[in-house]
């Protein structure tokens, strides 16, 4: 088996990505694929910093960095311009984090989502506040530390994919990185299908906020998806569900056992983390 | 122009980042290296296995069968008698089972015979002569890689027929002769000179050491170790080996009803099967226990299945006539003392256990010796073998030896490899060619020893540490299911010689040559290139490797590392 990708240059090396870092792996594969007409804007986080330092760009392509609020609305705004100038061409995408999606930015998407903004969505989901120094955020999962939760969070992870399902926009995928070909194929399908929001949110370990190995980045991303954590689907129109890559048998303490935000956990936190990833899939599953 | 750049807020872009030299965060740098694989680790042949079996992956099985004779002119003998430790060492161990190697190196080796594939022509004609005296698999091996580098080679052999224990020995249910003497043809037409039906002895040395200028030895071990209990010069009891040679011969000797094997090893499980088959009720007696005995498991099972019975932790105390012209073997249990040094055998008789057992014939299977009592004068020995050194040679300068003659590891992949290892010591030795020519100083050493020191040596030179099996990265090899070869049904078997092992189809060969994780050797999958967040990684066909790691940018994160399914890229640490 091996992998398919084709990609257009757009993401340079020399990018300022911890080593081994899945967000910027996830980034190679969004803009290598979006190519180079293509406009992004990017909100305060790791991708934003992954995107400069100013004066030098990481990405061959005009980058707005918007406020952490406001992507989904600047987003749009620059579409709306370039249509108005009459360019039907150039993609128009926010690439945001999770604290930027799910919580700081979520109205702005929300509202961008329901008026059928013909722009593309992608949340770098690594759980988490990361560039700040590890704040919890309403993406992080259950029991897991943050520099917030010392104790692990009390909560469960806000479930993004179903509640943007729910605006009943043209198309959204959940993606990780350690199955780049469905990601890139993701994107891809995200920019052909356009007339609404299409939105794609991405597991992105983060090697220093996880606490795991610099190599360990797409190994944890595939048990997070073989364990039945984050499974890989797709939803057109709020209503038709694909699974792309589901559960297989893999423990969820086989993907917490690689992650030092779970080494407090004791057996019966792994027994309740185990439960919750069940009842969640079973309620998925239902769907497809 | 100094306008616009004036108009240009300095929050903007000016340059992009791949001017940043980002790879001197590093402090280790990924390196694509070739690593060994278990399988080939433990191959006495040194057959490159990961490399033919790959070749037929992709559907190339001339190009895997030129692989497999580039080391082992036999193929389909030893696909049918090797006892395959690349498959104990295989990594797929640890995961579904191990790739059935022995059984697609048997399927390249029909399949060769099949297509009548030639063996490639000598890279060149030299005008030195050498000798080989025995025509075994050591003595095939040796004189086919000296023919392959262009040596003119004259071999000879005191029996009508090439192939030794192979042909002599080993059943015809287990090696069909049309198989031997097929791949034996092949390596005489490359123009091998064969004496055949000549013995020669120490006598013949000064005549060959004229005519020659480099000797080579490898007659085997023939000679049958006897057990003083039992009566000398009785036609009632033979030598296991003799009596298999009667057998290969279709001249087979009367056993009577009742037949006793003495012995626990493979020639003793041979034994039983040929008596089976030629019609006698067969016991084998052995002093180790059956989870003990030297004979692989699959062979003791084989001859149980076909109806032989075993008597195991037993000892023959005294032989004695009785009624009807038969033996009668007084018996007593044993047990080994566990105080034994390794390799010796101590056995302690149980007390009151004694029993007895009538038999028309005995067959000794306890062991063969060289026959050396003609050579001592000549070479040096070591105990009940010709000594050698790291070299191959014996203490008579350009007379080298091997195989069962010089080592005590009684295989055919020993003998073949250590074969081929002499064919290249020879070489040099009449080449004064780049290897160490044997130093006066080093300690001979047995063939064996020698043979572990030299392949230690080319492993640590050429590769990394061989590939284990948390090297492998499992999630892109989804479990197949592990297949052996089918054997005909048990109770079919005692009426012929007819071959008991079937051998794989091309589409089962297909299916279990797609096992193999390829260790340790980079397939080209690109998921080094695809994993680098750096982009570190291009690719670039004209390299040997395909791949170039930018040093500007590696920032040794060891993603390609952990993403190469099969351990063929490392990490080189770097100080700064
Ligand atoms: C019955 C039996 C079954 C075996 N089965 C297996 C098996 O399944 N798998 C395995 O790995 N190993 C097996 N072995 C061991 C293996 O066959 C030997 O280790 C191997 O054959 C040794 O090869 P060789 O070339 O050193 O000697 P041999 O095979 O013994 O060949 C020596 C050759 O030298 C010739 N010769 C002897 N004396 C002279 C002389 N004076 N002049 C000229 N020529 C001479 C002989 O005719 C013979 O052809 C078996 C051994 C026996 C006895
Ligand atoms: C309104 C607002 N609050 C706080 C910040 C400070 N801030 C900058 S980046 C960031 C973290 C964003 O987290 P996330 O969106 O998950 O991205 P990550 O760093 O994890 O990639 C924060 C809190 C800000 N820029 N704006
Ligand atoms: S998987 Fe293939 S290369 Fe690896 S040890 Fe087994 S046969 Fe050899
Ligand atoms: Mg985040």
């Amino acid at each position: 088996m091996s992998y398919q990708i084709e990609e257009q240059k757009v993401f340079n090396s020399g990018h300022s990505a911890c080593p081994g870092c899945s967000e910027a792996l996830a980034i190679r594969f969004i803009l290598n694929t979006l190519g180079p007409d293509t406009i992004a804007v990017v909100p305060p986080s790791c991708i934003a910093i992954i995107s400069g330092p100013q004066p030098l760009s990481s990405m061959r392509i005009p980058v707005y960095q918007s406020t952490l609020e406001s992507s989904a609305a600047s987003a749009a705004g620059i579409k709306r311009a370039l249509t108005a100038q009459g360019n039907d061409h150039t993609t128009v995408v926010a690439i945001a984090g999770d604290g930027g999606t799910y919580d700081i930015g979520f109205q702005s998407l929300s509202s961008a989502a329901e008026r059928g903004e013909d722009i593309i969505y992608i949340c770098l989901d690594n759980e988490g506040y990361m560039n700040t120094g590890s704040q919890k955020s309403s993406a992080t999962p259950s029991l897991a530390y943050t520099t917030s939760t010392p104790a692990g969070k009390g909560t469960p992870k806000k479930n993004m994919a179903e509640i943007m399902a729910a605006h009943d926009i043209p198309y959204l995928a959940t993606a990780t990185t350690g199955y780049p070909e469905d990601l890139a194929r993701k994107v891809a399908k995200a920019q052909r299908l356009t007339g609404g929001l299409r939105f794609i949110v991405a597991l992105v370990p983060c090697l220093d906020g996880w606490g795991i190995p610099d190599s360990a980045g797409p190994k944890v991303s595939r048990l997070a998806v073989e364990s039945g954590v984050f499974p890989l689907y797709e939803v057109e129109n709020g209503v038709n569900y694909t699974l792309n890559f589901g559960p297989k048998d893999v423990p969820v303490a086989d993907y917490t056992a690689l992650q030092k935000r779970y080494r407090h956990l004791t057996a019966k936190d792994q027994e309740f983390l185990q439960k919750e990833v069940d009842g969640n899939w079973a309620r998925l599953a239902k769907k497809f | 122009m100094s306008d616009a750049k004036a108009r240009i807020p300095s929050i903007w872009t000016t340059g992009w980042t791949d001017q940043l030299r980002t790879g001197t965060w590093r402090n280790a740098v990924a390196v694509h290296k070739k690593r060994g694989a278990p399988c080939h680790g433990a191959c006495p042949v040194e057959g490159e296995i990961p490399l033919w079996v790959r070749q037929m992956r992709e559907g190339d099985s001339l190009g895997a069968w030129q692989t497999l004779v580039a080391h082992n002119p036999l193929p389909a003998v030893v696909g049918r008698t090797c006892h395959h430790p690349c498959e104990t060492g295989c990594n797929r161990n640890d995961y579904d089972g191990a790739v059935s190697i022995n059984a697609l190196e048997q399927y390249l080796g029909d399949l060769a015979i099949q297509e009548d594939w030639a063996l490639p022509a000598p890279e060149a004609e030299l005008e030195s002569r050498v000798a080989v005296v025995g025509a075994g698999p050591a003595g095939l091996s040796c004189a086919y890689h000296l023919r392959r580098r262009g040596f003119r080679v004259a071999l000879y052999d005191a029996n009508p027929e090439l192939g030794g224990v192979l042909r002599y020995g080993v059943p015809e249910y287990r090696l069909p002769r049309k198989v031997l003497a097929a791949e034996v043809k092949r390596i005489v037409a490359l123009g091998v000179e064969v004496v055949a039906g000549r013995a020669l002895s120490a006598r013949d040395l000064p005549e060959l050491e004229e005519n020659f200028a480099a000797v080579f030895i490898a007659f085997g071990a023939q000679a049958p170790k006897m057990l003083p209990q039992f009566p000398r010069d009785d036609r009632r009891v033979m030598g296991g080996l003799a009596f298999l040679r009667l057998v290969a011969k279709a001249d087979p000797p009367e056993l009577g009803a009742e037949v006793l094997v003495i012995g626990g090893g493979s020639v003793a499980m041979d034994v039983a099967g040929c008596a089976l088959r030629l019609g006698s009720r067969v016991r084998v007696v052995s002093l180790e226990s059956r989870e003990a005995l030297p004979a692989t498991a699959e062979e003791v099972e084989d001859a149980l299945l076909e109806g032989a019975t075993l008597i195991d932790a037993a000892m023959v105390k005294e032989v004695e006539e009785a009624q009807g012209g038969r033996l009668k073997l007084r018996c007593l249990k044993a047990e080994l003392d566990p105080a034994a040094p390794a390799g010796a055998i101590w056995p302690l008789e149980v007390a009151g256990s004694d029993f007895e057992l009538l038999a028309d014939t005995v067959i000794l299977a306890v062991g063969q010796d060289p026959e050396l009592a003609d050579w001592q004068e000549s070479v040096e020995l070591q105990g009940r073998l010709v000594k050698v050194d790291r070299r191959f040679m014996t203490s008579r300068p350009g007379l080298f030896a091997a195989g069962d003659l010089a080592s005590d590891q009684r295989l055919v992949s020993v003998a073949i490899g250590d074969g081929k290892r002499a064919a290249g010591c020879i070489a040099d030795y009449l080449q004064g060619g780049k290897r160490d020519r044997p130093k006066a100083e080093t300690e001979a050493k047995t063939a064996a020893e020698a043979t572990e020191e030299t392949n230690a040596e080319a492993e640590a030179e050429a590769e990394g540490p061989e590939v284990a099996f948390s090297d492998i990265n499992t999630f892109y090899f989804p479990k197949k299911e592990p297949r052996q070869r089918e054997k005909v049904a048990a109770c079919e078997r005692s009426s012929d010689f007819r071959e008991i092992k079937l051998g794989f189809n091309p589409a089962r060969a297909a299916l279990q040559a797609e096992r193999c994780f390829s260790c340790g050797a980079c397939t080209k999958c690109d998921n080094c290139f695809y994993f680098c967040p750096d982009m570190a990684i291009v690719k670039d066909p004209s390299l040997p490797l395909q791949y170039q790691v930018l040093d500007q940018y590696c920032k040794g994160c060891g993603c390609c590392l952990a993403e190469c399914p099969r351990g063929a890229v490392s990490a080189k640490e770097e100080s700064k």
